[in-house]
């Protein structure tokens, strides 16, 4: 029915409360006066420290053993070394600082005050952890490289290790054997003008150079939300390949539950309903588990047993708003390294820029929003069959979305859907539906230009993982003796 | 420059840019389009069976003239051998209901079925202008939707149909879908991505389309120069949803694609079992016998609520619990009417949620 | 009474790079606005003061914006007031709970702007 109001059924009333309840009085000493309002409760300053602190324990300690474990006296025994990614903006910086208090320098004000000094959550937890940051400066002309400043920031805690990367990585053969990314010499390159994805491989001898190839890629997305949507994309999978060469079972990362809402709203914006789990916390075994594990990984922990590598990504702050994280840095006089982006011209067009922009000034008047979001989302789990791995994110693909797709939006007047020919590999198949809208969704306005040399060539460089699994278009002999041997009559084996 | 050939005929000239896909099409291809997604919508979902009988919510508004004209075009064209009837809700919204229903009138000729028009009066003794005159514009779109969904399911129950279908489209769904989210609606987020839930009575009630974006319904009714009347609601709307409804705007115009994303999203992920555990079950309400989460249903709460001139006694917990510390309902309270279905209801499994 | 009142200004988050790159900032403000006043403010203003209600931090933030901004203006003001998302202190004490731009400025106070858009 159009009554300009549609589906409105009974609460649709978003009422607005005051911004404290009751008293300017911490809620937690009721003694102090309050300095800061938390989504509608007043806390004072002595309050506040140890208030973020036992969220930041909450959010991370449950997952640190290998089975979910929520008893509070158990020994905290990962299965490898730690992974921190960090982008220098507010949440890593604030990431950071807690995890350095809390399992490096191990101050005692951070720690539970039951059971007294042997608590086992007294001992070191990880004999190595290592911050990874990716410098991103390459695929945005115009942004400044941090990677020092970065680095002048993390050297300021002791005992930390330093891992800095670029972008380019990703299309870094060096950098891929480096890490056990890929097995395969060979590396794709898509056609992105079609729907299919066609593939072909790239000989060796023509081979462009990582940054020529990521500008290539880059160039050659369709809308303005796709650039920022890839660029995370890599930086996620560059630090999970960072996480299992460094002999890590976790990697964390500095995300608020603001800027988690944020993600989840634009996720699920761009079709990522799927994964909001994966969102939120998730598992990645790496496609070639079936290699011995790289040097230095979990084997010397218990003994000469191996494990099989595994990288749980854990958001620590998931439960801390953005507003807690700024007041942290502050009264923790931490310098913020990274500064707003500069505005390039697609800002407008980007669909996770409007989500930000969207949930920031919802919080503002409604400050319980985000909070409601990650609630929402934590109640829902993925629906029906996966299909694998997505061979750009390396998260579940739902069976059938393919057919969803042509469904629901009809492309062709011959009503089938044009099968590619089996010769050509093709990407599609083997995408997430998200991945798949990012790199073939248009808008009604060209995507605005980045301003990078862009390649000439009609087909573009891949990420070198996409490589792995690919279906080889020439099979050896042996293989086609092996999927025809059951045709073959007995004898017939000449 | 030669002329621009449509992109899925190849043989006619493409005038216009289709706002889902962004393909440049021609007219014919357009109609063809959108009828086919609609239908493949109603197979896939297998909505009807041959024999059905089928209302349609008709407000005069262009999703519901559309609908209409769609649903007698695929039922002739395809032979879904569905009996149509057009069912109309009189809120009593001076300067637009009684205007909008003119065109309601219109579409009976033109489409030749049998309509039927219920009113807030005839079922709740109050018209949306007299709820307004008490409670205000603030919480009005909730008595309003609340009465239009109960209206629509008697409505249907005394036309002895057996399918409610209404106007929603892709933008409202996708809207819906950030809403629940936002508000952390469980129940409604399970729902809203749902082509066909069941309402009254076991009477199904589906959206044919859930697919179909806003704009081209619009370009659908130009194309085809349809009778709609297109005036908004005098009584606002209210403000967290107009945020949402601009959000959604923003993200279409950024991607067009967003509005199918985000109902493909919301179509990829369920309630998690232990989460529906703890969700109310469905009873019926003990004065109307509509089918209720609480003792009263939403609507004998809120009706009760206005009879004693306590309008937010429904709205707000709080004030409920006011209403009750109150004492026990008067006597003459109003019944709202309750319509048997004739024939016994064709699918009497469990309710959903 | 004084013309103005002088207070300690910080900006953090990122803020200060719209403000010459400088943190810290000792301003002194008109303590009482013209009602007659419309939303924009000069230096001048200050001479005639003693007139009007006294100066708030709805009118700090506006005097800053027209004074010590230097570039972006829409990176710090929104509708009359900080853009959403950025946090205010006065005195070490969220301004949500001291009546936001509603406050009555006084002589010492210490005012931080900072920035909560930058991310994870």
């Amino acid at each position: 029915m159009s009554c300009g109001n549609p589906t409105v059924e009974g609460e649709s009333i978003m009422p607005r409360r005051k911004k404290y309840d009751k008293t300017r009085y911490c809620v937690r000493c009721k003694e102090a006066e309050g300095n800061i309002v938390i989504r509608h409760a007043v806390y004072c300053k002595d309050c506040f420290s140890p208030l973020i602190t036992h969220k930041f324990r909450k959010g991370l300690e449950p997952s640190i053993n290998r089975k979910p474990d929520l008893s509070r006296r158990t020994a905290l025994k990962p299965d490898g070394n730690l992974l921190v990614g960090v982008s220098g903006g507010l949440g890593s910086t604030v990431l950071l600082d807690l995890l350095h208090r809390c399992y490096v320098s191990m101050d005692e004000s951070t720690m539970p005050s039951d059971g007294g000094r042997q608590h086992p959550r007294h001992e070191r937890v990880w004999k190595k952890v290592t911050v990874c940051y990716v410098e991103m400066c390459d695929a945005f002309p115009g942004m400044r490289d941090r990677t020092s400043d970065v680095e002048r920031r993390v050297a300021q805690y002791a005992g930390l290790d330093f891992v800095p990367l670029r972008i380019q990585d990703a299309f870094d053969p060096e950098w891929c054997r480096k890490v056990h990314a890929s097995r395969k010499e060979s590396s794709f390159s898509v056609d992105m003008t079609t729907e299919e994805l066609r593939l072909s491989a790239i000989a060796s001898s023509s081979a462009s150079t990582p940054l020529q190839a990521l500008h290539g890629y880059m160039s050659s997305l369709p809308t303005a939300t796709a650039v920022p949507t890839t660029v995370q994309t890599l930086v996620r999978l560059l630090l999970l390949h960072t996480a299992v060469q460094s002999g890590s079972s976790h990697l964390v990362l500095g995300t608020s539950l603001t800027s988690l809402a944020v993600s989840l709203i634009s996720g699920i914006s761009q079709g990522r309903g799927y994964n909001l789990k994966e969102e939120v916390q998730e598992e990645w075994v790496p496609d070639d588990s079936d290699e011995p594990c790289p040097p230095g990984s979990g084997s010397k922990q218990g003994g000469a047993r191996a494990r099989k590598p595994y990288v749980r990504v854990i958001r620590p702050l998931r439960d801390i708003g953005r507003k807690e994280c700024a007041l942290w840095a502050w009264w923790r006089g931490l310098n913020v390294v990274g500064k707003e982006q500069q505005p390039w011209s697609g800002a407008k067009q980007d669909i996770g820029i409007l989500t930000r922009e969207f949930i920031t000034g919802l919080e503002k008047d409604y400050p319980s929003t985000v909070s409601a979001i990650v609630r929402t989302c934590s109640k829902v789990e993925p629906k029906g069959r996966a299909g694998g791995l997505c061979a750009l994110c390396a998260r579940p693909i739902q069976d059938g979305v393919q057919e969803w797709k042509s469904r629901i939006s009809i492309r062709s007047r011959d009503g089938s859907q044009r099968e590619p020919s089996p010769t050509s590999a093709t990407l599609t198949p083997r995408l997430c539906y998200g991945c798949h809208t990012t790199l073939t969704s248009r808008s009604s306005r060209p995507a605005p230009s980045l301003g990078l040399p862009s390649s000439d060539r009609s087909t573009v460089p891949l990420p070198l993982w996409v490589g792995s699994g690919v279906p080889r278009s020439r099979l050896s002999e042996q293989q086609m003796k092996d999927a025809v041997s059951e045709f073959l009559l007995e004898g017939d084996t000449s | 420059m030669p002329p621009r050939l449509c992109a899925l005929c190849n043989e006619a000239r493409a005038i216009l840019k289709r706002p889902k896909t962004g393909q440049q099409i021609c007219k014919e291809c357009f109609f063809w389009v959108f009828e086919t997604e609609v239908h493949n919508t109603i197979t896939e979902a297998e909505l009807f069976k041959p024999g059905d009988r089928v209302a349609i919510g008709a407000s005069g508004g262009k999703d519901s003239t559309v609908l209409a004209h769609v649903m007698k075009t695929l039922n002739e064209r395809y032979q879904y051998g569905l009996e149509l009837f057009l069912l109309s809700i009189d809120e009593g919204i001076t300067g637009y209901r009684d205007d909008s229903l003119e065109t309601v009138k219109r579409n009976q000729q033109q489409y030749d079925m049998p309509l039927k028009i219920l009113s807030y009066n005839e079922l709740y003794g109050w018209t949306m202008d007299a709820i307004v005159s008490q409670i205000g514009k603030k919480n009005n779109c909730t008595f309003c939707g609340v009465f239009r969904r109960q209206a629509l399911d008697r409505g249907a129950a005394s036309l002895h149909v057996d399918h409610i279908v209404t106007g929603h489209n892709a933008d409202d769904i996708a809207e819906t879908v950030l809403m629940n989210i936002m508000r952390g609606d469980i129940a409604r987020l399970g729902r809203c991505t749902l082509i066909c839930t069941q309402g009254e009575d076991t009477i199904k009630r589906s959206k044919p389309f859930k697919y179909a974006y806003e704009k081209e319904i619009v370009m659908y009714a130009y194309f085809k120069k349809l009778d709609y009347f297109s005036t908004e609601c005098i009584y606002s709307p209210d403000a967290y949803r107009g945020h949402a409804r601009v959000f959604l705007k923003d993200l279409e115009a950024a991607r067009p694609s967003a509005i199918i994303d985000i109902i493909h999203s919301g179509e990829t992920f369920e309630v998690k079992e232990e989460v529906k555990a703890t969700q109310k079950t469905q009873q019926t309400c003990k004065r109307c016998g509509y089918m209720s989460s609480n003792e009263l249903c939403k609507a004998c709460t809120l009706l009760e609520g206005l009879e004693r001139g306590m309008a937010a006694a429904a709205v707000t917990e709080r004030a409920r619990k006011k209403l009750d510390a109150e004492g026990p309902a008067p006597e003459n309270l109003r019944t709202i009417p309750f319509y048997q279905q004739a024939h016994p209801p064709t699918n009497a499994a469990g309710l959903p949620i | 009474m004084s013309g103005l009142v002088s207070v300690k200004v910080e900006f953090s988050g990122g803020l200060e790079l719209l403000f010459d790159n400088q943190r810290s900032h000792r301003v002194s403000v008109p303590s009482h606005v013209s009602t007659s006043g419309k939303k924009t403010l000069n230096n001048n203003e200050g001479t005639d003061a003693g007139e009007g209600r006294p100066a708030d931090l709805a009118h700090l933030i506006l005097w800053l914006r027209d004074n010590l901004l230097k570039e972006r203006e829409e990176l710090f003001v929104e509708n009359g007031t900080v853009r959403p998302g950025i946090l205010v202190l006065v005195n070490d004490t969220d301004w949500e709970l001291e009546g936001e731009g509603d406050y009555q400025l006084r002589d010492g106070d210490d005012i931080v702007f900072i920035s909560t858009l930058h991310g994870g």
